[in-house]
C-alpha cells in the first residue's frame, strides 16, 4: 500500500478511529489523539504487509487496541491515581446518563473490558470481529463484555 | 449475546463528533514526513554499512593474500625484517620475526571477521526497525 492509498483510507476511517480511542481513554481528548497518532504512524509503517480484504478499520482497531494496552502498561502508576480520583466522583443517577457519567463509568473497568465494551456498543463489531480485534477467544470476550455491562449498568443505575 | 439497548442508545448518542478532523490530518502528514525521512536515512545508512563490509571483505581478502604470499615466497630460515641495533629485544623480534607477522594477520582477520558480524547485525536491527 502506498502513502495516497492509506492517506486515503485513513481519511474515510480516522473518525471511527479517534471515536474508538476517545472512549478507551475516557473522555480526554489530547491523549485519544495523540494514541491516534500514534496507532496511525505503526500501521503506515506495517503498510507493506497489509493485504487489502475490506477490513482495514478491525486492521487499525487492533494496531489501535495494542497501542492503548501499552500506554496503558507504561502508564500504570498515574492509571491508579486517575483512577483514585475518578471513584471519588459522585455518578450521575437520573437513568439516563450524561457524556461525562458514560465516560467516568468507563473508565472503572479495565482496559480490556473497556475495549470490548466499546467495539460492541460504540462500533457494533460482532464478538467474533472482538475476539480476532483483541486477539482473545470469543468466550474471553464474551465475560469481559458480560462483567462490563453488569459494572456500566450498576454505575450508571440503568 | 443479545445488546442492552439502554447501553446501545447511550453509547450511540454519546458518539462524539470531530471538527478538527483537517488538523488532525495535517499533524498526522507532518508525523509521516518525518516516518519518511528517518526511513530513508536509515535505509542510506544500510547501505553504507553494506559497502563498508564489502570494502572490508575485499581489502582482508587482498591484504591477506599479499601477506601469505610474501611470507610464503621468502626462504624460512631468513628473517622477514631487520633492525640496525642489536640489543635483546630486537634480536629476539628478528628470530620470532614469522610468528609476529602471522600472529599480526590473524589479528587483522579477527577484527576484520568481527567487523563484518557486527555490520550485518546492525543491517538486521535498522530492517527490522524499518519494518
Amino acid at each position: 500500500m502506498n502513502r495516497e492509498t492509506f492517506i486515503t483510507y485513513v481519511e474515510q476511517e480516522q473518525e471511527a478511529l479517534r471515536s474508538f480511542l476517545f472512549a478507551l481513554c475516557c473522555g480526554n481528548k489530547d491523549e485519544a489523539d495523540d494514541l491516534a497518532q500514534d496507532t496511525l504512524v505503526k500501521a503506515y509503517l506495517s503498510s507493506a504487509g497489509y493485504q487489502d480484504k475490506g477490513k482495514f478499520r478491525s486492521w487499525l482497531f487492533k494496531i489501535a487496541h495494542n497501542t492503548f494496552l501499552n500506554h496503558r502498561a507504561s502508564q500504570h502508576y498515574t492509571e491508579n491515581i486517575d483512577d483514585d480520583r475518578i471513584k471519588s466522583l459522585p455518578l450521575g443517577g437520573d437513568g439516563e446518563g450524561s457524556y461525562e457519567d458514560l465516560y467516568l463509568a468507563l473508565s472503572t473497568l479495565p482496559p480490556k473490558e473497556r475495549s470490548a465494551i466499546t467495539l460492541f456498543y460504540l462500533t457494533g463489531y460482532s464478538i467474533k470481529e472482538i475476539a480476532q480485534i483483541t486477539e482473545t477467544s470469543e468466550d474471553a470476550v464474551k465475560k469481559q463484555l458480560s462483567r462490563g455491562r453488569d459494572k456500566l449498568k450498576e454505575k450508571l443505575k440503568l | 449475546m443479545n445488546k442492552d439497548k439502554s447501553l446501545e442508545a447511550l453509547f450511540q448518542a454519546q458518539k462524539p463528533h470531530f471538527t478538527d478532523s483537517e488538523q488532525f490530518m495535517a499533524r498526522l502528514t507532518k508525523r509521516l514526513d518525518a516516518v519518511e525521512y528517518i526511513r530513508q536515512y536509515q535505509e542510506q545508512t544500510i547501505r553504507r554499512y553494506k559497502m563498508i563490509m564489502v570494502a572490508t571483505f575485499v581489502v582482508g581478502i587482498i591484504s591477506g593474500a599479499a601477506t601469505i604470499g610474501f611470507l610464503l615466497s621468502t626462504p624460512a630460515n631468513v628473517p622477514l625484517f631487520t633492525f640496525h641495533g642489536q640489543t635483546g629485544l630486537l634480536i629476539w623480534l628478528i628470530d620470532n620475526s614469522r610468528i609476529i607477522v602471522s600472529t599480526g594477520l590473524a589479528a587483522l582477520m579477527t577484527l576484520g571477521i568481527i567487523s563484518i558480524i557486527n555490520n550485518v547485525q546492525d543491517i538486521r536491527q535498522m530492517q527490522c526497525e524499518i519494518s
